[in-house]
Order: C-alpha cells, then sequence, then structure tokens
C-alpha cells in the first residue's frame, strides 16, 4: 500500500511532463514560410536579451512554429566561450571577437543598436543627471565617494544631492557592456585609461586592452548580467550602475545624460550638450556605423549631432558551415527576419534597428551560410 | 534554611542559591535559545506565505512566460522540466542506490559493507555546485549538449547518496526471521530479497525515494550550469529545459517587480511541495521503524 | 544478511543451478552499484585533480595566496575566494553552532514532553527549505533589515571598539559578508540541531542519573556530565554544518556582493568559492588556463567539504560506540539528506 503511494507520486510527476508536452504544440496565427524551423540554443549577452527574446518568441509565433529558441543568456563571454565550444548552435556578444578569439568559418553578424546607461538610484534625484565623463569615470574608480561631491552638483544646480555614500553595482562576469562602458571611459578619461585596475587592464596575449572583466573598487557590488545589475540598483538606495537602456527604461530606472566629449591633447572637453539616452539618440550615433566594425570604429562618442555617446551594436555569432541543415535554415531565416521585418519589436523593446547600409551587407553575410557545401537562402516571407 | 532533615551552613545555603539562580539562568536561556532558534523557520515560511499566496494563480501553472514587458505569463515550463528532470534522477538514483544498498545488506561482506556505507555518507556532503559543475566540464566536452539530461544527470550524482543510505538503513532493519524464513523454504537469496525484503521494507523505500525527491526538486546549482533555461514545455531529455529552482533563482535578482511576483509564488509552490514531501517522507520513515521494531 | 544457501537436498539439478546463477547476477550486479557509490568519490578526486594540472603548472600554488591580479596571465589571485569562504563558514558556525546545540538542549532536557515531538519535526523541517527560497528572503527581506537596522547599530555599538571595532567600518549598504554568515548560519541550524539532539540523547542515562542523585541542578548536570560527554559527538555536528555552508552556493550569490577582494570589515563585500565556480563558469569553456584553475577551486571545495564530512562521521561514530546507539537511523539522518542547495 506504502509502496504504491511512492509509484503514483512518480507517475503523477510523468503525467505532469507528458501533458505538459502534450500542450506543448502551440497554434500559430500566420505562418508565412512553408519550413517550420527547428529548436536551436544560443547563448551570450545579456545587453540585447529583452530584445531577443522578444523577437524570438515573435518569430516562433508568428513565422515559423518549430522555432523553439531558448536563449541562455550568462553574458558575452560565455556566448564567446559556448559557441567556440559548439555547446550551443549561436553565441552573442557585444564585443567585436578578439584575434585570439576569433574561430574559422564564425560570423559575427551585428543585429541591433543600443546603449549603456548610467542608471542609479537616489531618492528624490529625477532622472536626467547631468554627468560628465570625468565626473562618471570618478564614480566607478571609487574616487568620487559621495553623491554631493562637487563634481556631480557643479553640473546639477537645481537638484538637492544628499550627502550620501555612492554604491557602486557593476558586472562580476566577463560582460560585453562591460567592455562597451570601459571602452568609451577609455577614449573620454585618461585618468580611466591610466587605470591599472580598470582601463589599463591589458590581455597578455595579445598586448591589446581586455576590458571586459575589471578590477572595480572593493566597496563595489558585483552581480551577473544587465538584469541583475539592474535588479540591484533598484533595491539599494544611492546606488549607481551601468545597464543597458532597456531595463532602465521598463523598469523605471533613472539615468543620466551624457554630454559629446571633444578629445584633446590632456584629455576630453565635455560639450555644453547633455544627451539622454533614447531609441532616436542611439539611431543618430548608429547612423554612423560603418563595416566592418572594430574596436576602433565603433560608434563609441558618435560626433553625429544628438547622438548618445555611449552607444553600441551587438553582434550574433555563427558559424557559415552548419552540420544541421535545418538548423541552419532556421538560423538564416530568423536572422533575415530580424533584420528586415523585426524593427517593430525591436523599437517596442526600446532598441533602436540598424541603419539599411548596415543590413545589406549583415544580408551578405548570412549568404554565406551554408549546409553540406550547398548555401542555405531565406524562406519567403523572411524579407 | 533547611533540606530535608539537614541544616546547612552559610557558605552552603549561598552555595546552594547560587546553584539554583544559575539553574533558572540557564533555563531561561536554553528557551531563549530554543525559540530563537525556531524564529528564522517561521520567519521565512511565513514571509514566502505572506508574498507568495497573493500571487499564487492558475496562469502560474499552466502559462509559459509571456514576452519581456507583456503582463500574465507563468512558468509552466519549470513545473514540467522540474519532474521531467527530478523524474529521470529519482530512477538512475533508485537503479544505482537501491542496488548498492541491497548488496551492502544482503551480499556483500561486513568489510565491503563499511567501506560502501562510509562513501556514502561522506557523498551526502557533496557541494551542489561541484556536481553542476562536473558535468558541465562534460557538456562542454561533447558528452551532452545544455539538455534536461545533463541536468538530471547533475541532481543525480547529488541524491545518488541519499537513496543509496537511506534505503540500506531500511534494509537492515528488515527483520532477519524474515530473510531466514525464506532461506528455509529453499528459496535464492535474489528471490527473498525481491519477494520478502524489498516488500517489508517498501514504505521505508518510499520514504528514501521521497527524501530524494524533496532534494532534488529544490537544487538550483547542479542546474544552473546544465540546463541553460528554457521558456518553452518540453520533455525532449536532450533539450535545454527550465526548474521551478531556476526559474526563482533568476526572477527574484531581475528588475521587473511582475517577475518578483512570480518568484514568490514560485517559492511558495516549491516550498508547499518540499514540506509536503519531507513530512510524508518522515512520516513513512516513522511507521516503518515503528513496524519494524 | 543471508548466510544460507539454496539447499533442497535431491532438488532437481537445473533449479539450483538456476539459483545459484540468480544469485550470481543479483550479487554481481548490486555489486557494480556499490562499486560504482565508491567510483563515484573517486571519480570526482581524479577528474578534478587531472584538470587542476595545467593550472598548477602554469602559476604555481601562489595562484592560492594572492590576492590581486597575477598581471602576467591577468587572473585574479584565488585568496579572496578562499578567504570569503573561510569568513562566511566561521560566522556560520559562531551564530549557528550555539544556538543549534541550545536548541538540541532546549529539546532534549526542557522542553514539555508533549510538544516535543513537534519542535523536533519543525526543526527539521528547516533543513527541507531549498536553498533559493533562503535566497529570495536574504534578499528582500534581510538584506535590506541588515542595511537600515542591524548594521548601523552594530556600527555605532561595536565599531568604536579599538580593534575588534575594525570588523565593523564602512558603509552598510548593499550585500556583504555579514549577511551571507547570518544567512548560512540559519542553513545549518537543521544540521548541527538534529545530530546533537542523537548525541546528547545517547548520554548514559545513569551517568546523568547519578549527578542528579547527587544533588546537581540541571544545569550542572548538563555542564558537567553531558556536555562533556557529548563533546566529540557535537564537534562531529558542527563539522557537518561546516560542510553544508562551505558548499552552500546560491543563497550566498544574492547576498554577498561577489566582489574579489580582502577587506577587514564584514560589511565589506566578498566571494566565495563556490559563488566564484558558479559566477565563471561560462567564459572557461574553451580556456583551458581558467577552466583549469576553476577545476583547482572545485577541487579544493570538494576535498575540504568531503574532508571535514568523513571526519565528522568518525567523530560521531566514537560517540556512538561509547554510548552504543545505531546514529544510523532516526530522524536525525532524514533532516541531514533532506537539505537541498
Amino acid at each position: 500500500m506504502r509502496r504504491v503511494k511512492a509509484v503514483h507520486l512518480i507517475a503523477g510527476l510523468v503525467v505532469i511532463a507528458l501533458a505538459g508536452a502534450a500542450c506543448s504544440s502551440k497554434s500559430n496565427t500566420n505562418t508565412n514560410t512553408a519550413f517550420k524551423g527547428v529548436a536551436m540554443t544560443g547563448s551570450g549577452a545579456t545587453f540585447p536579451q529583452p530584445v531577443y527574446e522578444a523577437l524570438f518568441k515573435t518569430f516562433h509565433d508568428t513565422v515559423e512554429s518549430g522555432a523553439q529558441i531558448t536563449y541562455g543568456g550568462g553574458g558575452s563571454g560565455k556566448g564567446i566561450s559556448d559557441i567556440q565550444a559548439k555547446a550551443v548552435d549561436f553565441g552573442a556578444s557585444d564585443q567585436p571577437l578578439s584575434a585570439k578569439d576569433q574561430r574559422p568559418g564564425l560570423l559575427e553578424i551585428p543585429t541591433v543598436l543600443g546603449a549603456v546607461t548610467v542608471a542609479y538610484n537616489v531618492p528624490g534625484v529625477p532622472t536626467g543627471l547631468k554627468l560628465t565623463p570625468d565626473a562618471i569615470a570618478g564614480i566607478f574608480e571609487g574616487k568620487i565617494t559621495s553623491w554631493d561631491d562637487p563634481a556631480i552638483k557643479t553640473q546639477n544646480p537645481g537638484t538637492t544631492l544628499p550627502h550620501q555614500a555612492i554604491a557602486g553595482v557593476v558586472r562580476q562576469d566577463s560582460s560585453g557592456t562591460t567592455f562597451v562602458f570601459a571602452s568609451y571611459l577609455n577614449k573620454v578619461s585618461p585618468s580611466w585609461k591610466a587605470d591599472k585596475n580598470l582601463g589599463g587592464k591589458t590581455d597578455p596575449a595579445t598586448g591589446k586592452a581586455s576590458i571586459k572583466q575589471l578590477n572595480w573598487p572593493k566597496s563595489f557590488d558585483q552581480e551577473q548580467g544587465n538584469a541583475n545589475v539592474a535588479g540591484k540598483i533598484q533595491q539599494t538606495k544611492y546606488s549607481i550602475g551601468y545597464v543597458e537602456l532597456a531595463y532602465a527604461l521598463s523598469n523605471n530606472i533613472t539615468f543620466a545624460s551624457v554630454p559629446y566629449c571633444t578629445p584633446t591633447a590632456t584629455g576630453c572637453t565635455p560639450g555644453p550638450d547633455y544627451v539622454a539616452p533614447s531609441i532616436t539618440s542611439v539611431s543618430a550615433a548608429g547612423a554612423g556605423l560603418t563595416f566592418p566594425i572594430t574596436s576602433s570604429t565603433n560608434i563609441l562618442n558618435s560626433t553625429a549631432s544628438g547622438a548618445y555617446p555611449i552607444s553600441t551594436t551587438t553582434y550574433l555569432l555563427v558559424y557559415t558551415a552548419q552540420t544541421d541543415k535545418s538548423k541552419g535554415q532556421t538560423i538564416v531565416d530568423l536572422l533575415t527576419w530580424l533584420l528586415h521585418k523585426g524593427q517593430d519589436v525591436i523599437k517596442g523593446q526600446n532598441y533602436a534597428p540598424l541603419p539599411d547600409s548596415i543590413i545589406t551587407q549583415d544580408d551578405a553575410l548570412i549568404a554565406q551560410i551554408s549546409s553540406g557545401g550547398t548555401p542555405l537562402t531565406p524562406s519567403s516571407g523572411t524579407k | 534554611m533547611s533540606v530535608g532533615s539537614l541544616t546547612l551552613s552559610a557558605a552552603s545555603r549561598r552555595r546552594l542559591t547560587r546553584a539554583r539562580l544559575l539553574n533558572r539562568i540557564f533555563t531561561i536561556a536554553l528557551w531563549s535559545l530554543g525559540i530563537l532558534a525556531m524564529l528564522p523557520l517561521f520567519f521565512i515560511a511565513g514571509f514566502v506565505l505572506a508574498k507568495g499566496a497573493s500571487h499564487l494563480n492558475f496562469n502560474l501553472f499552466t502559462k509559459t512566460p509571456a514576452v519581456p514587458g507583456a503582463p500574465g505569463g507563468g512558468i509552466s515550463q519549470a513545473f514540467v522540466g522540474s519532474g521531467l528532470i527530478v523524474g529521470m534522477s529519482v530512477i538512475f538514483s533508485v537503479i544505482l542506490g537501491l542496488g548498492a544498498a541491497i548488496y551492502i545488506s544482503e551480499f556483500g561482506s561486513t568489510r565491503a559493507a563499511s567501506v560502501i556505507r562510509f562513501t556514502g555518507d561522506v557523498l551526502l556532503s557533496t557541494p551542489s555546485i561541484v556536481a553542476g559543475f562536473l558535468v558541465w566540464t562534460l557538456i562542454i566536452a561533447h558528452w551532452f549538449p545544455y539538455s534536461a539530461l545533463a541536468g538530471s544527470i547533475a541532481i543525480s550524482l547529488l541524491i545518488w547518496p541519499i537513496v543509496a543510505r537511506a534505503s540500506e538503513d531500511i534494509l537492515r532493519l528488515v527483520p532477519r526471521e524474515l530473510r531466514d524464513a525464506g532461506a528455509a523454504l529453499g528459496a535464492p537469496k535474489w528471490k527473498v530479497v525481491v519477494r520478502v525484503v524489498i516488500p517489508a521494507a517498501s514504505a521505508g523505500l518510499a520514504n528514501a525515494v521521497l527524501l530524494a525527491v524533496a532534494r532534488g526538486i529544490g537544487e538550483t546549482a547542479p542546474v544552473l550550469l546544465t540546463i541553460l533555461g528554457s521558456d518553452y514545455i518540453s520533455v525532449n531529455p536532450t533539450h535545454p529545459s527550465d526548474t521551478i529552482s531556476l526559474r526563482i533563482y533568476n526572477y527574484a535578482r531581475s528588475p521587473v517587480s511582475s517577475l518578483h511576483d512570480i518568484a514568490w509564488a514560485a517559492s511558495l509552490s516549491l516550498l508547499i511541495i518540499v514540506l509536503l514531501l519531507s513530512l510524508t517522507a518522515r512520516y513513512l520513515g516513522a511507521r516503518t521503524r515503528k513496524a519494524m521494531a | 544478511m543471508i548466510r544460507s544457501t539454496p539447499a533442497e537436498v535431491g532438488a532437481p539439478l537445473s533449479r539450483r543451478k538456476r539459483a545459484r546463477l540468480g544469485d550470481f547476477i543479483a550479487s554481481k550486479a548490486t555489486g557494480i552499484a556499490a562499486l560504482a557509490l565508491v567510483a563515484l568519490l573517486v571519480a570526482f578526486l581524479i577528474n578534478f585533480a587531472l584538470g587542476s594540472r595545467e593550472g598548477l603548472r602554469v602559476l604555481g600554488f601562489r595562484y592560492l595566496w594572492t590576492t590581486g591580479i597575477i598581471a602576467k596571465f591577468s587572473v585574479q589571485g584565488a585568496f579572496p575566494y578562499i578567504f570569503g569562504t573561510l569568513v562566511t563558514s566561521a560566522i556560520a558556525l559562531i551564530l549557528g553552532v550555539p544556538v543549534a546545540v541550545g536548541l538540541a538542549l532546549f529539546v532534549t532536557e526542557v522542553c514539555p514532553r508533549r510538544i516535543r515531538a513537534a519542535v523536533a519535526t519543525l526543526s527539521d523541517m528547516l533543513a527541507a527549505i531549498p536553498s533559493v527560497v533562503y535566497g529570495m528572503w536574504g534578499f528582500f527581506v534581510l538584506t535590506p533589515w541588515m542595511d537600515a537596522t542591524l548594521e548601523p547599530w552594530l556600527h555605532k555599538v561595536l565599531g568604536p571598539i579599538p580593534g575588534f571595532g575594525r570588523l565593523f567600518q564602512g558603509n552598510t549598504f548593499g550585500s556583504d559578508i555579514l549577511t551571507a554568515g547570518v544567512i548560512l548560519s540559519i542553513m545549518i541550524l537543521p544540521i548541527v540541531t538534529s545530530i546533537s539532539r542523537e548525541i546528547l540523547s545517547a548520554v548514559p542515562r545513569e551517568l546523568r542519573d547519578g549527578a542528579y542523585a547527587l544533588g546537581a541542578t540541571r544545569y550542572e548536570v548538563i555542564r558537567g556530565v553531558t556536555l562533556p560527554f557529548s563533546r566529540a559527538g557535537i564537534v562531529g555536528a558542527s563539522m557537518l554544518g561546516l560542510g553544508r555552508a562551505l558548499g552552500e552556493t546560491i543563497a550566498v550569490i544574492m547576498v554577498i556582493g561577489n566582489n574579489a577582494s580582502v577587506q577587514a570589515s564584514l560589511f565589506g563585500k566578498g566571494y566565495t568559492i563556490p559563488s566564484f565556480i558558479a559566477g565563471s563558469f561560462g567564459e572557461s569553456g574553451t580556456n583551458g588556463l581558467d577552466r583549469s584553475l576553476l577545476t583547482l577551486m572545485a577541487l579544493i571545495l570538494v576535498v575540504i567539504s568531503l574532508g571535514f564530512a568523513a571526519l565528522a562521521r568518525l567523530f560521531v561514530r566514537r560517540i556512538n560506540q561509547r554510548a552504543r546507539i545505531a546514529f544510523d537511523t532516526g530522524s536525525a539522518r532524514s533532516a541531514w539528506m533532506s537539505r537541498s542547495r
């Protein structure tokens, strides 16, 4: 009798699992393509995670019903590592691959534009706090420790800043968002660049700046992924950190406005106009994007008018040689649909679509994807 | 003052009063410690109940996650995934753990028995992250993909010693007379085990399985490294999967407050499941022990 | 164990052969399962030891006591992880063991008989709560309370004390080592309590009755007879609690701040070996050196946790031999086995 209880329990679990499977075949509203797509896995950057999740879900629900795409996040470092090991079908990174990380046949395909915001949680201080690049560098180097420091106060005469210690929240994991943020500070702040723990970290293998995982000040809280940094900022009063724009906007987290900064011999002179991150200001920066995009030709500190200085693009990493034909076809369809038909979803998630010139060049990259020697063309309905 | 028929000297009187006072203080201290030790349980369970109950609704169990920003949505795929992963782990660990327990109690020498028993006890303290890490190195080496199967192997590594030790405890309690009776009737050892010993111990074995399930379902670290998480319901062991614990872990730290609500509701469900399993296991275990005594 | 063999005198040869074959298969099959258990332990140790070789070859043992970044390889030294693990576990033991033993004494000595079973059950239920639920509670409830209430109070009261006060300096915002230590101490309560309960009940009645007969108060009996007798067992129980504290990942990650630095203050952020493994495993897949160092830390964690568990078993076994009880059955093991991380 009692043994039956345990058997019932296990049987119950199995029944739930099977029932769940029976319910898993979702009905589609409009399937444009004849090819149904297959399940795929991806991991990597949390910078674009909200828009990727929205895009993948919409693709599954409205285009290819078999394309269950699981995106595991985990940070750019994980995305690069996983796709190098071929443990996932595609990776995602905000940093262009270094020479050491490149693999034969591994494509880097820019997908969307986003912004790194300097987000904070200070009671009584609204969005739009004006922070100069030097102030930002000072805060994140741990040199500016109080909210009412003159460096912040002078730029914001109308705001009451409390005499409270600044609680920094940064990334623990290997992060493309950190790379973008630190690259920006490298460009505009000589003191940051000279800081051995932060801007000055170099990759011993290449000698070039390797700035994904930094040696942050001791008092800083470190979390995994953009979402957890945003969550921690929300939970901690007087905190400041860097997160992608979408996380700040969707969750009413206040963020700073940053000026364009003219490079000089000794540093960088901030201009008079403070730009707030938004789809418009990111697109303005993105208009200047050229191919191929390298760490020196990215759009940080863009000179375009109305551009937000800390804007960037992000990449999906895919192999040209796809062993599984259905997966390869699904990837080609997904990428094409994302670039050509995903604009509304992208903007809906507070990211900016790429400029048309880059989309054309992306199409050329996607055309290189093949399986068993034959190139894969996007299914009809994805363009 | 006098104790019984003795009259005490002043010094003895003082010593006695002091001893009684110390005793009283100590008793009060013990009561305080007792209450203090019980407080966390009530705080934690109470909080989870308070926060989770208001958000516990059918959506949680029947819907998959919504698109970021859209309201509604649940974590039905996490319940399915937990069931699948823990179900598979239980199968692996019962086959191996019960087998080991039967060997120790029926076939092995006392020397082998004590070595295996000791090993099992030591393995009970395996850190969960280490089990997950071991399986992850196999994933990167292409032995499995990020999948429910990988997750269930990681969890099996943790609950296998539980099943082994708990089963062996129970099998040892089965009275020797039952086995001897079987042997006296001419039955071979294996038949005695299958037909007599195991049925006699069945409640206790159920106890072992329930303990293992309760442990397995609450684990996060092993699956964090091996199943990638998923928004889709899947019973395919080679596909990525999701568990209730992993969802709570991710939702708790996200900035979206609606996900916090789901996390509390999921915590409440998980807590109820685990407590029910543990209490049932205890009950079965106690009854078995009483029956065998 | 069944010592008798099928002995049907005069039975047909085939049946006896079948019986022996069945026994042979059964014993070999279950023997393999039993051997596999031992093989599992060996697999952990050997696999991790082999994987660590490259890291040790390149960096040497220096890696373990370096606090900062090893510039040549751009690798963070491991001492902060070890330090964080030790400090949080120490806090867990200092706070948790006295309370746990106190609860055990409460249940065995002072608690009214009628509610004894209920209290024991409640205490064991604490063991069943999953780590992620502890983490949720720690993140949303304990951390804000520590930030706003307890830590400022400690800073005010204990901070000015020279020397010892250094533990309570600095800002109290965000997560910190102290919060992690407090959560760990709650998590080890059930294990230490349930085993201590068994240990304390094993004290021979004659010894205690003798002491009472001499006119000792309950306090004097506990102090003079019960505790000295149970000392080794309680140490064993604490070691098992320590094993749990060392290996705890999820609850710690959510409240410790994950900053790889070594600080004197308990209000500082910290990092433990398990959170290091959980945080950094992702990007080390194809980086041989990073993965090897990660494996080295996993090896250290396994060796310490399982080492303490083995020691604890030996301690407790000694007590049991003296008191002649079977520790192996009873609610203690159930509680011990049902904790999850």
